[in-house]
């Protein structure tokens, strides 16, 4: 994702968001699989969170970083979609488990897709099934760093190629935003 | 009217923002230690403002953006007619009933730009913040006209002044102690404290007004919630428990009754709208009508 | 098998006039009955008071060509639990309605469908899409649905550059 960006050749006031937005990470944690379980003691007293300046937010509009924790069946990607995409920018995926890697135990299922990154812009993944909370702070860990060395450009690389992304969006879901009885 | 107010009024400005959100940082690292965590740094919430103005935003209509504009605008200038330690941007004009005017104009500018951004969630959380405000305002309304026929002056600044000189004995809170209990249960309600904080509720109705605030919005949204609750503290400090006879006393005073309501927050459940209503009716307006029938009848207080 | 549900057990075979085999556990009993007999045991069991319908499922019997319905009752007054199957003719998957006796099944029905193909005459939205949006192949928890070709077809997979395999190491002695 990263290997465009070569030298650091952000203007200066970049430099100073990057290190505000490095220290200050609003998560929406989406809870698509089994991995949202792991988020709890990641936020309370065990392992505290808020000491990196990270903290649950309740809307995606008032998010930085979404947090894929687990599989994705066809049907929730494309709410994650939707979640995504109201975010502001810059905005960071960061995909828990082997499921969003490849599939996962997942991998020959009918309603999960396989590799989470066709999708959407995912600048970190987590190795485990599931991460323990450990894996997920120390991720939280190089996330930080990676915004501060302004190597997370997930959202701009997003922006740039959006039709390869929805082309992908449509060769595996047909339509993104849904029409049916629940949705008008 | 000289330009030395302006600029007085504007150092007003910028030293509430300063102190009232160290303080907020402060405070969530105690409220970090009361549940046995580290807790952020403490200037956390002056990275995450201006990590918020840092991002991009996007506009659901004029209606949004004029109304955030109009809430910001409306607190930042009840903040300067606000007396902080016998000192006044603009000498005169801090009557209790100035401030209340003015104070609406920010709130009705927050409720017209949350209820123009077109989310449902929206709306019910400004809905269930001006019923809170219609529960808390009434009993404290019939406080401070107590306060005011006792004093016979509605200015904040006399108020905070009649009291000092004579110690701790000499504050409202100790000579109308059924008043001052009212007022700060009114404050917990003012500030959004638990246990009245059902119209924020994030898990409940996704944070409510701010439900659609996001990037430069939010963050001039956190902004003028820390300029509130410095509006908020200062009005019930100047006329419940003295004010302060200099600048340290007066923020060391705020600095414990902030961090007072934040503790007792901490360990609260939270009330449904309409337990909140009920409860404000029945105990803190029963308590200062009484309050008002031993200070005017009988003339305790005096 | 206890003295209680031995004069349950005669219980229903007196009142839905068929034979009962199986109990799979206390106070549970599974009745077969043939597929036009369904509705009217239903009925009858609905008056006898079971009034709840936990659910209506489907099996696939691939060897045997068939699809077998199974609803399961619950009587909150005894406790009792009823498994009643019926057998359907695999190829020509027809069968009725059942919310007539129990409303609440429309959606058992319309998961059915999407899942099974099973039509549902007399529901008119038995065919709606419930649960998988914009589905373009058969239904999926067919046995002879393939899985892995169809996410194969659908979902891109990953290229790894290396493929690690398991071997069996020998234990030494």
């Amino acid at each position: 994702m990263s290997q465009e960006i070569k030298k650091d050749d952000r203007k200066l006031w970049e430099v100073v968001g990057d290190y505000f937005r490095a220290n200050s990470i609003w998560m929406k944690w989406y809870c698509t699989g089994c991995g949202a379980i792991e988020m709890p003691p990641t936020m309370t007293s065990r392992f505290d969170m808020e000491q990196l300046g990270m903290g649950p937010m309740a809307t995606p509009r008032q998010a930085d970083v979404l947090l894929i924790t687990g599989y994705l069946s066809t049907k929730t990607l494309r709410r994650v979609i939707y979640s995504y995409e109201q975010m502001q920018d810059p905005k960071y995926i960061v995909g828990f488990g082997s499921c969003t890697l490849n599939g996962g135990i997942y991998y020959d299922s009918y309603a999960t897709i396989n590799q989470l990154d066709k999708y959407l812009p995912v600048d970190l993944y987590i190795a485990g099934c599931m991460p323990r909370p450990e894996a997920i702070m120390n991720s939280f860990g190089e996330l930080i760093e990676m915004i501060k060395r302004g190597e997370a450009k997930g959202w701009k690389h997003y922006q740039e190629n959006y039709d390869w992304y929805k082309e992908n969006q449509m060769y595996s879901l047909g339509e993104v935003m849904i029409h049916d009885e629940f949705h008008e | 009217m000289t330009l030395m107010n302006f600029i007085y009024g504007f150092l007003v400005l910028i030293g509430a923002f300063v102190f009232q959100t160290t303080l907020t940082g402060i405070n969530r690292k105690i409220t970090a230690r009361i549940q046995k965590r580290r807790g952020p740094k403490f200037y956390q919430q002056f990275i995450d403002i201006f990590k918020a103005l840092s991002k991009s935003s996007i506009t659901h209509g004029w209606v949004y953006d004029f109304g955030a504009i109009m809430a910001l605008g409306g607190i930042a200038a009840t903040v300067i007619f606000i007396p902080v330690a016998g000192f006044q941007a603009f000498p005169g004009l801090d009557n209790v009933f100035v401030i209340s005017y003015v104070l609406a104009v920010g709130m009705l500018g927050m409720a017209m730009s949350a209820a123009g951004s077109g989310n449902p969630w929206a709306s019910i959380g400004v809905s269930r913040a001006l019923t809170n405000m219609l529960a808390y305002d009434i009993p404290l309304m019939v406080v401070v006209f107590t306060l005011i026929f006792i004093n016979k002056s509605g200015s904040v600044a006399d108020l905070a002044l009649l009291q000092q000189g004579s110690g701790v004995f000499g504050w409202n809170f100790i000579k109308l102690p059924l008043g001052g209990i009212v007022a700060v249960v009114a404050l917990f309600g003012m500030l959004g404290k638990k246990p009245f904080d059902s119209f924020i509720a994030p898990a409940e109705i996704a944070s409510g007004p701010m439900v659609e605030y996001g990037g430069k919005q939010l963050g001039m949204m956190f902004i003028l919630h820390e300029l509130m609750t410095f509006i908020e503290v200062s009005l019930i400090l100047n006329m419940f428990f003295g004010g302060g006879e200099t600048l340290v006393i007066y923020l060391i005073k705020y600095a414990l009754l902030y961090t007072f309501t934040n503790i007792v927050s901490q360990v609260m459940p939270r009330f449904k709208i309409d337990q909140a209503v009920l409860f404000f009716f029945r105990v803190p307006l029963g308590m200062a009508l009484l309050q008002g029938i031993l200070v005017i009848f009988l003339g305790w207080g005096y | 098998m206890t003295n209680s549900m031995n004069s349950y057990k005669e219980h229903f075979q007196k009142l839905l006039n068929v034979e009962i085999k199986d109990s799979p556990a206390d106070m549970q009993l599974i009745i077969d009955v043939n597929s036009d007999k369904f509705h009217q045991t239903l009925i009858a069991l609905r008056t006898d008071g079971f009034r709840q319908l936990s659910i209506l499922t489907c099996i696939d019997w691939i060897e045997l060509n068939k699809f077998q319905l199974v609803a399961i009752l619950m009587n909150w007054d005894t406790g009792m639990h009823l498994l009643v199957r019926t057998l359907l003719d695999r190829d020509n998957p027809d069968f009725h309605t059942i919310t007539s006796i129990y409303p609440g099944a429309i959606y058992y029905e319309r998961e059915i469908f999407e899942f099974f193909g099973v039509h549902f005459k007399g529901n008119p939205t038995y065919d709606k899409p419930l649960f998988l949006e914009r589905w373009d192949a058969m239904p999926p928890l067919r046995k002879d649905f393939d899985p892995q070709a169809y996410s194969d077809s659908k979902f891109p997979k990953r290229e790894h550059p290396h493929v690690f395999k398991a071997q069996v190491v020998e234990e030494i002695k």
